[in-house]
């Protein structure tokens, strides 16, 4: 499971961003992400933003668990009062663990599915995230098949890195965010940072890599 | 007065006579200040040190008396070792509810540190990353005026500075307390 | 007990607040109605004592010596006190203080901070030791309206900032309260 985590200011800017793999099973902390991948991370989190936008007014709450999906990318929103955006992509592996996908059809589909996004990525058209979007309904079918075999493969895995849509995963994002936002009220509250400043502390940035080794 | 003499004095002070504020009040109002003063000054952190410790100054001559009245404080300390206690046990405790250690005495008794274990104006506080603030800045700066004007009070004219601070990496906060002198009695002008 | 008056000087030596309440027996049988009438203040330097029986030219004048006898007044009681407590310490020690003298018509007490303030009080000669009295003073009063204004300057040179209505009504209500038990 790799993980990329912004944090987006109220003018739809990013403050802060950090990829970081899973540390549970054996997990090494490290991001498994194309560097292809790297690059599309920001465009899906971008586009993201408007169904943060349509979700937020709904509840009252701040966690608005997940939100969105792209493919094999799933995106969790925490929103802040002062609406500053915590987005969260995970990402399962995109060669199953060894033990689950051993009864599942060949990796076709998901290999499939990379060259495509890889495709999709490769299109000049990326400067704006709306690009995105009718290049995913043209893949939806592909990634509708694919997800329903991921959810058939780990449904009997409790493991939160190869099932993104479990309770148990909901569960350790939450608790992944609130420690993020105790830290991240901490880093603010620094009197020479500023509103919708990037955040550079490296003592919030260990801070938050420790909050994932600890929950995801 | 005894060093544990003096910290149970301390305690009892600011367990009954102290007003107590939200810290994080006081926290956030000295680092806006501080920021501030930065930035009025264009991060000249040599001028930012200079005009804190001014501000701390006025701010000693006047917490002075309040530490007297509150202390009850009927005579002068005998020598300048009780001083030392008694900033640290009694004024720091009673106006920041830290302790700061004693330590690093000269072998003349006019030199020493004040070593802080927590420091609560600078709770949260990280120093900018502009490669000189780490260098230059002394965040808590204020403190050391406002030793030196309460002491100019009770007439001792001392001489203060941090040497090292955790905001800056360093292991400890520690301020140097130095007596230049005792000050004389003002006499009354003569009469022509 | 009759409190006369009441007099702070700073660590400058200068008389800062003086306060009036009855004509010190001194001053009874020379020029009485060039005495701050009662409970009327004087301040170092500033002539605010005015009586209507005289005509302006005569009231202004005695106005101004009046404002003069105050602040030698004040000169003069610090000089005693001064030199009386650098006896004091010369002849007890360090340690010793001075705190109060009497005559055949007064007492004074004495009262000193360790930021070197200076409260004197003129009593008559029954009343107990007013040292106390001025500590109350000093700390919920001086401390309170005075240092803790922040518009007050630190220094208060010619009287400046000690004469504000809370220390004002302040003093008066707690030496009233101590003259009426």
């Amino acid at each position: 499971m790799s993980y990329y985590f912004a944090i987006i200011g109220t003018q739809d800017n990013p403050l802060f961003e950090y990829d970081f793999g899973t540390s549970k099973q054996g997990g090494d902390g490290m991001a498994r992400f194309t560097e292809q991948a790297r690059q599309l991370n920001q465009f899906i989190i971008h586009s993201s933003l408007d169904i943060v936008e349509e979700v937020q007014w709904t509840n009252g709450q701040m966690y608005l668990k997940l939100i969105d999906r792209f493919f094999t990318s799933y995106i969790s929103c925490f929103l802040t009062a002062s609406n500053i955006k915590f987005l969260l992509l995970h990402q399962p592996p995109t060669t199953t663990s060894s033990s689950s996908s051993a009864g599942l059809p060949p990796s076709s589909s998901s290999s499939a599915l990379t060259s495509s996004s890889t495709s999709t990525l490769v299109q000049p058209s990326h400067s704006s995230s709306s690009s995105v979007l009718p290049s995913l309904s043209t893949l939806t079918g592909g990634s509708n098949a694919s997800t329903t075999t991921l959810g058939g493969a780990t449904r009997t895995s409790t493991s939160i890195a190869a099932n993104p849509t479990s309770p148990q995963t909901e569960e350790a994002i939450r608790n992944f965010f609130a420690e993020v936002y105790e830290n991240y009220v901490k880093a603010i509250m620094s009197p020479f940072y500023k509103t919708n400043m990037e955040i550079r502390s490296p003592v919030f940035r260990a801070r938050v890599a420790a909050a994932g080794r600890k929950y995801l | 007065m005894s060093a544990s003499k003096a910290s149970r004095l301390g305690e009892e002070i600011w367990k009954t006579r102290i007003e107590k504020v939200n810290a994080e009040l006081v926290v956030l109002t000295y680092g806006t200040i501080v920021a501030q003063i930065c930035k009025d000054f264009e991060n000249d952190y040599t001028e930012v040190n200079k005009q804190l410790d001014k501000m701390g100054y006025n701010i000693g001559l006047r917490l002075i008396e309040d530490y007297l009245a509150k202390s009850n404080t009927m005579r002068r300390c005998s020598n300048f070792r009780e001083t030392a206690e008694m900033i640290a046990k009694v004024g720091f405790k009673i106006f920041l509810n830290v302790t700061p250690t004693i330590t690093n005495w000269t072998s003349d008794n006019k030199q020493f540190s004040l070593v802080f274990d927590e420091n609560p104006l600078a709770d949260f506080v990280e120093l900018p990353d502009d490669g000189r603030a780490q260098d230059e800045l002394w965040f808590s700066n204020i403190l050391c005026g406002v030793l030196r004007g309460a002491l100019e009070m009770v007439q001792m004219q001392v001489e203060t500075h941090f040497i090292s601070d955790v905001l800056r990496g360093n292991d400890t906060t520690e301020m140097r307390v130095t007596l230049v002198r005792y000050i004389d009695d003002e006499l009354p002008p003569e009469d022509d | 007990m009759v409190i006369y008056s009441f007099y702070i000087f700073d660590r400058h030596t200068e008389c800062i607040y003086s306060k009036t309440w009855l004509p010190p027996p001194s001053a009874a049988t020379t020029s009485q109605h060039d005495i701050p009438t009662n409970n009327s203040t004087s301040g170092a330097g500033s002539a605010n004592s005015t009586d209507p029986h005289h005509n302006p030219m005569r009231s202004a004048r005695s106005a101004v010596s009046a404002a003069n006898k105050a602040s030698d007044d004040a000169k003069l009681i610090f000089g005693t006190v001064f030199s009386l407590r650098n006896m004091v310490r010369k002849l007890g020690g360090e340690d010793d203080a001075f705190i109060s003298y009497r005559t055949a018509q007064y007492k004074l007490h004495y009262y000193e901070t360790a930021s070197n303030l200076r409260f004197v009080m003129l009593t008559d000669t029954g009343t107990l030791s007013m040292r106390n009295v001025m500590h109350q003073i000093y700390i919920n009063l001086w401390c309170e309206y005075v240092v803790k204004n922040p518009l007050s300057p630190v220094e208060h040179k010619g009287g400046a900032g000690v004469r504000n209505e809370l220390f004002e009504l302040g003093l008066n209500q707690f030496i009233t309260g101590l003259i009426a038990r």
